[in-house]
């Protein structure tokens, strides 16, 4: 009884084969795993061998012709043999209930394990024919097609990857330095990569590979990274950002200068208005003073403001007391003091500790905006950009403006972005009209 | 005024190259040349020396025939004849240059050429006109001539230089040299086979001082097996004109009157640097000085060969040409190209690469070794088995960093050593391709093999 060929599906996404071409004529025997035909998917091309042996009765499909997977092309069976006309039409489900599909795919395993069994080089005719006009022996190419087959592109990478020439100097040079040689640039004739070009490559790898320095977490250094780690990984936070006209804070500092400078010996800095604003804001949305600890909310009913001092390879944060009590001139001093302590490591434990709310000042750098970490178990933290002036609309008016951006980090587990919001917003009002402090 | 993309001064194997590459890379080309074309090379130096050494070396073998059962009687000489055929070849291969600048449209002027600033050069023709050309580039090929020191009582007396030595109208009975160097040695192997007395008086320890030390001390030792006698380490006090010359020497505290009937002044070469004098050069020891294009310190005026010093050598003159307009060019310099060297004395040295001492200099974990061409099949049976090849690499990778090649031959059998080194082959791969035996050349083999401790015949 005749067999029938199907239209091979190769891969799961294969729908469609293009018939390249016929290796057999009808009425030439084929044997199994002779090349019947050779077909083209939406990924390869590929030979497709007999799995009977026989007379090749019938080719239904045309050089060039598309068939969907699993359709009959044509008939192997006994010389002589009837076989239809027209080749037999299945529907879809006739494919899918005859088990055509699996069948197939059974046939395509039988087929692999045939190639590995002979262990013969499987390339496409393509690409035995590139391998031959580049006199490239096909055992030397690995194949990336199916069961290693040897595509066309395999033959042609491999000669692009034999362009690599190299002096045989170069060559050991680059290998008992473990460098791969294809990643040389060559300047020898026609390319070649002459010692010169190793020694060029490896200079340069050298002075990328120089030992680094390293220095051992310790110390303050060590306490850092451990709060920022535990922070960052326990807090969730969000940050939420807004641009503050400073023009009044400026004309406030301003006015006030002289007369803090006179009477503490310290220079008024925004800082300390910023801190001013933000312990009024405070006092208002007690929930940003909160501190969290394990699964309580504390509602902190004293203001102290952490301030970020940066040393020279650390940061600290001494805490300005009651800072909602605090007039600008004694913030001024305290700050200012704290500041110098904290350079000098001369802070006390207590001036270390008990911040409820700190503020980071970069404001000295040409930063705008950014995302700082909360200082546990504080929930929150007002981080300071610099004051730039811009470009705004005012009353309709292209005015420029002194602008400041405020970033204000939370712990969502604590507060919620509603809330946050109506702080950063009471804070940017704060200091775009100061003398509100004074009501 | 005629107008050239490259005005080429001098025609010697520098010269020459530079114009014909200049030419055949579409450039209009001018070459000046004063004298003959060919420059020392062909007229004064590399080609009558090879002419007469052949001649000589005729001669030596008639007269070790005799060993080999074959007897040569009435053997004779006759210098002017070797001349007359000395200056049959010179004027052979200077019809060649001569057409070979034809055959590339290069104008040749016949004349002495004054190079200017602007790149002008005033050439007073030989018959005496005066011809003026501008040229975009100006190669400098202006070579060298003998350098000859004052020795006391130097007027009394009359003296060869290489210029003079080969156009001798009869053998002399006795040559005193003055300077063992290339030129000195190899002129003395072609006076003492021609039966004049030779004695070589020089100044530094040994003969040779550019090559490495075994070197020169076998070619010592082989010279005087011959007869030539080697005054090293002396100094020359004076001459004097008595019934024939009369140089005093001073050697290990001793003062000698050597008597000759020719002087030969070999003290190296100093650079021709006529038709150059009116351009504001920078100098290094007396030489124009040149960067790696080959360029002067005046931007399109460019210098090659004897004149900048160096290896004074036909070519590496040709070489520095061709890089000199292959940076008119704008193409990219060949960089640190093994340079071969070549004593056509008996026998003759051939060498590449750095000598023994320049690699440890360098820093290379040097690895020596020499093979004797005493044991060598067909060095034998030519009568021809003293020397040795030594091959001086790096441990580290076989890079192969110097070829020394004593021997019969050993000037045709150094390119290969030359590939090898510009190839970047190592020494494996000498020890694994095939020489034919019976050859002297299969002893690179087995030097490659003996240094890798494989050796065959050697460890």
């Amino acid at each position: 009884m005749a067999k029938e060929v199907f239209m091979p599906k190769l891969s799961s996404t294969m729908s469609i084969g293009t018939l390249l071409q016929w290796f057999k004529e009808v009425g030439d025997y084929v044997e199994v795993g002779e090349p019947l035909f050779e077909i083209m998917t939406d990924k390869i091309n590929i030979e497709v061998e007999s799995y009977e042996e026989g007379t090749l009765l019938k080719k239904y499909a045309k050089v060039d012709e598309d068939v969907p997977v699993n359709a009959v092309i044509g008939y192997i069976g006994e010389k002589g043999e009837e076989v239809p006309e027209q080749p037999p039409v299945y529907s879809k489900e006739d494919v899918e209930d005859t088990g055509l599909e699996t069948m197939s795919e059974k046939e395509e395993l039988k087929n692999d394990q045939n190639l590995l069994k002979q262990g013969k080089i499987r390339a496409t005719p393509a690409a035995k024919r590139v391998a031959a006009e580049h006199n490239i022996e096909l055992s030397s190419i690995q194949g990336t097609g199916p069961e290693g087959r040897i595509q066309e592109q395999d033959v042609r990478d491999s000669f692009d990857q034999k362009r690599v020439l190299s002096t045989p100097l170069a060559g050991k040079i680059a290998m008992e330095n473990n460098l791969d040689i294809g990643a040389i640039a060559g300047t020898g004739s026609r390319g070649k990569i002459v010692k010169s070009d190793v020694l060029t490559h490896m200079n340069i790898k050298e002075s990328v590979d120089t030992v680094p320095e390293i220095w051992k977490l310790s110390g303050l250094r060590k306490v850092i990274a451990q709060k920022m780690t535990e922070s960052v990984q326990t807090i969730p936070h969000v940050t939420l950002t807004s641009e503050v006209d400073m023009s009044n804070a400026v004309s406030l500092r301003r006015a006030l200068l002289p007369t803090i400078e006179q009477q503490t010996g310290y220079r008024l800095s925004y800082t300390e208005i910023i801190m001013k604003a933000v312990s009024y804001a405070l006092r208002l949305h007690p929930r940003l003073n909160a501190s969290l600890v394990e699964n309580e909310i504390i509602m902190n009913h004293d203001i102290h403001i952490g301030l970020a001092v940066a040393l020279d390879d650390a940061l600290i944060v001494p805490s300005v007391k009651q800072a909602d009590t605090k007039g600008l001139a004694e913030l001024t001093k305290t700050s200012k003091m704290l500041g110098e302590k904290a350079r000098n490591n001369q802070l006390s434990p207590e001036e270390m500790s008990g911040s409820t709310f700190t503020i980071s000042n970069l404001g000295m750098y040409a930063i705008d905006g950014f995302t700082p970490i909360i200082n546990p178990p504080e929930t929150a933290i007002l981080g300071v950009g610099r004051i730039m002036d811009k470009p705004v609309i005012v009353n309709g008016e292209v005015a420029v403006r002194p602008m400041m951006v405020t970033s204000l980090s939370f712990d969502h587990r604590a507060i919620d972005g509603a809330p946050a919001a109506a702080f950063l917003t009471e804070l940017k009002s704060l200091l775009e009209d100061p003398y509100r402090w004074l009501v | 005024m005629d107008k050239f993309d490259v005005a080429v001064i001098g025609g010697g194997p520098g010269g020459y190259v530079a114009a014909a590459r200049a030419a055949k890379s579409g450039f209009s080309v001018a070459l000046i040349e004063a004298r003959e074309l060919g420059g020392t090379c062909l007229n004064r130096g590399c080609i009558p020396s090879k002419t007469m050494l052949k001649h000589a070396e005729l001669i030596d073998q008639m007269k070790k025939a005799r060993s080999y059962g074959i007897t040569v009687n009435d053997i004779s000489c006759s210098l002017p004849e070797m001349v007359q055929r000395k200056n049959k070849i010179v004027n052979q291969l200077r019809n060649g240059i001569n057409g070979l600048l034809k055959q590339n449209n290069i104008t040749f002027f016949h004349g002495y050429g004054v190079v200017q600033a602007d790149k002008t050069i005033q050439i007073q023709l030989a018959n005496e006109t005066n011809y003026s050309i501008q040229s975009n580039h100006i190669i400098l090929a202006t070579g060298s001539k003998p350098f000859v020191p004052q020795i006391e009582g130097m007027n009394e007396v009359s003296f060869d230089t290489s210029d003079t030595i080969f156009d001798l109208k009869e053998i002399p009975s006795s040559l005193v040299i003055v300077g063992g160097g290339v030129i000195g040695l190899e002129i003395a192997c072609v006076f003492h086979s021609l039966g004049s007395k030779v004695e070589i008086v020089e100044m530094a320890e040994r003969i040779l001082p550019s090559e490495d030390e075994a070197t020169a001390t076998f070619l010592a030792e082989q010279l005087e097996q011959k007869g030539i006698l080697l005054h090293t380490g002396t100094k020359i006090i004076g001459l004097k004109k008595a019934k024939k010359t009369t140089v005093e020497i001073e050697t290990k505290g001793e003062r000698i009157q050597l008597q000759t009937e020719r002087l030969l002044i070999s003290a190296g070469r100093t650079p021709n640097l006529s038709g150059t004098e009116e351009l504001p050069l920078e100098f290094t020891n007396g030489f124009i000085q040149v960067d790696q294009h080959m360029q002067t310190s005046i931007p399109g005026i460019y210098a090659i060969g004897d004149v900048i010093g160096g290896y004074q050598l036909a070519h590496v003159a040709s070489h520095e040409g061709l890089q000199a307009v292959g940076h008119i060019l704008g193409e990219k310099p060949a960089s640190n190209i093994a340079v071969p060297r070549c004593v056509y004395t008996f026998p003759e040295i051939a060498s590449v690469g750095m000598t023994e001492e320049q690699a440890k200099e360098a820093g290379y974990q040097v690895r020596i070794k020499k093979v004797d061409l005493t044991g060598n099949g067909k060095a034998i049976a030519s009568g021809e088995n003293q020397g040795f090849m030594k091959l001086i690499a790096d441990k580290q990778y076989g890079e192969i960093l110097g070829v020394v090649m004593v021997g019969a031959h050993v000037t045709e059998m150094i390119s290969q050593a030359t590939a090898f080194i510009h190839l970047e082959a190592t020494v494996e791969e000498i020890e694994t391709m095939i020489f034919p035996h019976p050859t002297a050349s299969e002893s690179l083999f087995e030097t490659a093999a003996a240094w890798l401790g494989k050796g065959i015949h050697y460890n």
